[in-house]
């Protein structure tokens, strides 16, 4: 009987996909149950305290800001937040940047924490050279798109050398 | 004939790979050779940039010092930095060499011609240069200079991307330097071996999907004229030294189209080809080098300039912090990842490689070299995933800075209050994920390729794979730590 030859691009493709959907399974069981997290977040010039905020998907999460030297910004990407926060001012002011430029007076934001991922808080008010780069990150677990991209490097990497094995080498030695 | 001095000193003898499909532009478009043919087609698409070139110098003298309110800033390390390395690299090959306004000048020295050729009989060619015409030393006759200035600039990147005047300093130094080489040393002395984005650009150009070659290789061998290192009454000799008849890589070609011009043949065209697969030789230490330090920087950007610290902010930020200590560890680190651990982590895997596989017939050198194709398509990755963010967080400086281009308060397109809008940064991350995966794929699949030209034993070459595969999907998962974990 012949054997049936997989063509290469299915080997690849299949593990890859594979690698990604393990990765993907590896983090979407036993999530904790929700809290209320409540954080003061520092901005100074050209970063965050804390720099990684990390949290669980269905989180509240309530941050209060503070700015140490001059006025910044944080523009939290994915949940459509946008402050900018004073030196010795205990309240800020927020907008929604996908519902215009009004800003209001709070204490606190609050959000459900209900994106997935790595979302990057930036600086949004010039506030000095290093302005462009001074940012922070949240992480809501369970962030799939890591252990599934992990899972597919792996699996292109198996699936690589497992069709070089099928391919005939052309040297000298 | 002269034979004409490559730029790499180690070249490794003369070798066929295995050549991909290739289409010929020319042919299928005439234009676009005629177009090339001009004399004055170089000369024309320098002549705006160097303008540009002109008012950038201008808006750094007196435009505002913050950088992301200056057009210098913006349009130089946001705009053109990603259009460099995610599109005319690896697209156009070293297209920007064809457009660059830098050794504008020097070209003018030594031909004191802008558009016209001069016959003559200046050493090795046929035409009539002007200046010293010497020969650039042979121990620099290859790219390390390239890699220390880069290495050397890259630890002040703080300091370049945010500062107009350190940008135009920069940038003035350069054309200086380059019309002053020029004048001492022949041909484009200051591009092949010393401006600092040349080392980049000969790497990455490798995996470029356009090439320009001979279109006939036996034709060059009964070419008598050799006008395209020589040159003739209707183009200058090769600026970079190359001769067409043995070019097997984009390196070293700076797209001039000079060649195109004096040919007698017509026998040099413009290919279409496949991403990463034709130019896979690495020929020296030189470049191996290059890869690791492109590679390493890519990383070190990635941790210093888009990671949450704000420590290594600080320490990178030397003028405005002043902590030599921090800057110390910082610039320090750095070079020794780049320059000496992830070369020793690469050596190792070859070393392992060459012990699984047994390969006792291969030098430890040559697949040293060989091998390290591998970083260069994975490097050039890395690198447009760092720099998506940069175009997709900051690309609406573009707008408003345009209208108000010194940070004056002009508004001359009635842009300037345009607000800084990141464009769905939250998508980034899923862009990033499969650009470093193409890059390991495209680094893996090179590997493989040089494999199958060193080794005829299949159990040996799979084995000879596998080591520099696992650091290869190392580097790919750091990175994808850095992005997105
Ligand atoms: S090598 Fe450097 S100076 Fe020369 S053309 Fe290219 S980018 Fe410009
Ligand atoms: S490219 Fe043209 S000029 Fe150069 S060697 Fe070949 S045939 Fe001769
Ligand atoms: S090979 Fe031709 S296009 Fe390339 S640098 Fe030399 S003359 Fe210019
Ligand atoms: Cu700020």
């Amino acid at each position: 009987m012949r054997r049936i030859r997989i063509p290469n691009y299915l080997i690849v493709g299949l593990l890859l996909l594979l690698g990604g959907v393990a990765g993907f399974f590896s983090v979407h069981f036993g999530q904790p149950p929700p809290q209320e997290r409540t954080l003061t977040i520092t901005a100074h010039q050209y970063a965050y305290d804390p720099p990684i905020l990390r949290v669980n998907r269905g989180d509240r999460v309530t941050i209060r800001l503070v700015a140490e030297d001059v006025t910044h910004g944080f523009y939290l990407e994915g949940y459509d937040l946008d402050a900018k926060v004073r030196p010795e001012n205990p309240t800020f002011w927020v907008r929604h940047p996908s519902q215009g430029d009004e800003f209001e007076e709070v204490e606190e934001i609050s959000f459900v924490a209900n994106r997935t991922g790595k979302f990057r808080y930036r600086c949004s008010n010039t506030c000095g050279y290093m302005h462009p780069f001074m940012q922070g990150e949240l992480i809501v677990s369970p962030n799939y798109l890591y252990p599934s991209s992990i899972g597919m490097s792996l699996g292109l990497l198996v699936g690589m050398l497992w069709i070089f094995r099928r391919t005939p080498p052309g040297g000298r030695s | 004939m002269a034979t004409p001095d490559r730029i790499a000193p180690t070249i490794a003898p003369e070798e066929t790979v295995e050549r991909p499909w290739r289409f010929d532009l020319f042919a299928r478009w005439p234009w676009l050779k005629r177009l090339v043919r001009m004399r004055s087609f170089q000369f024309l698409v320098i002549l705006p940039n160097l303008f540009m070139f002109y008012f950038f110098l201008i808006t750094a003298l007196f435009g505002t010092p913050i950088g992301n309110r200056n057009i210098i800033i913006v349009f130089v390390w946001i705009l053109w930095w990603f259009v460099l390395i995610a599109v005319l690299v690896p697209f156009g090959s070293r297209v920007w060499c064809t457009v660059c306004p830098l050794p504008f000048f020097g070209d003018w020295l030594q031909r004191r011609a802008l558009i016209r050729v001069r016959e003559g009989k200046s050493p090795g060619t046929q035409n009539r240069f002007f200046g010293l015409n010497k020969r650039w030393p042979k121990r620099l006759s290859n790219i390390w200079l390239q890699n220390f200035g880069f290495l050397f600039l890259a630890t002040f990147s703080a300091l370049l991307v945010t500062r107009p005047m350190v940008s135009m300093i920069l940038f003035g130094i350069m054309i200086v330097l380059a019309a002053g080489l020029a004048l001492v040393y022949r041909l484009r002395t200051f591009c092949n071996y010393v401006c600092p984005i040349s080392g980049f650009l000969s790497l990455y150009a490798m995996t470029s999907t356009v090439e320009l070659r001979s279109v006939d290789k036996d034709e060059c061998l009964r070419c008598k004229s050799k006008s395209c290192i020589r040159g003739s009454d209707k183009g200058w000799a090769c600026p970079w030294n190359v001769y067409m008849g043995k070019l097997d890589r984009n390196n070293y070609c700076g797209l001039c189209f000079e060649c195109v011009k004096s040919c007698p043949n017509d026998n040099i065209s413009l290919f279409a080809r496949p991403f990463a697969t034709s130019d896979v030789l690495i020929k020296g230490y030189d470049e191996v080098w290059k890869a690791s330090i492109m590679l390493v920087l890519a990383l070190s950007y990635s941790v210093v300039l888009l990671g949450p610290w704000g420590q290594f902010k600080d320490w990178a930020n030397i003028s405005e912090v002043g902590d030599w200590g921090g800057f110390g560890i910082y610039a320090g680190g750095q070079a020794l990842l780049a320059l000496v651990i992830f070369p020793a982590l690469y050596y190792l895997s070859i070393r392992l490689a060459k012990w699984y596989a047994r390969a006792d017939a291969i030098s430890t050198k040559e697949l040293f070299l060989k091998y390290s194709y591998m970083l260069v398509p994975m490097g050039l990755l890395a690198w447009i995933a760092f720099s998506v963010p940069l175009l997709m967080v900051n690309g609406s400086y573009i707008i408003s800075v345009s209208s108000d281009p010194l940070g004056w308060g002009m508004d001359l397109f009635g842009t300037a209050e345009f607000p800084w809008t990141p464009l769905w940064p939250e998508w980034v991350p899923y862009m990033q994920v499969p650009i470093l995966l193409a890059g390991f794929y495209y680094g893996l699949r090179g590997l493989h390729k040089v494999g199958r030209q060193l080794f005829s034993d299949p159990v040996q070459l799979h084995r000879s794979l596998i080591p520099p595969a696992v650091l290869l999907v190392g580097v790919t998962l750091v990175f994808l730590k850095l992005f997105i974990g």
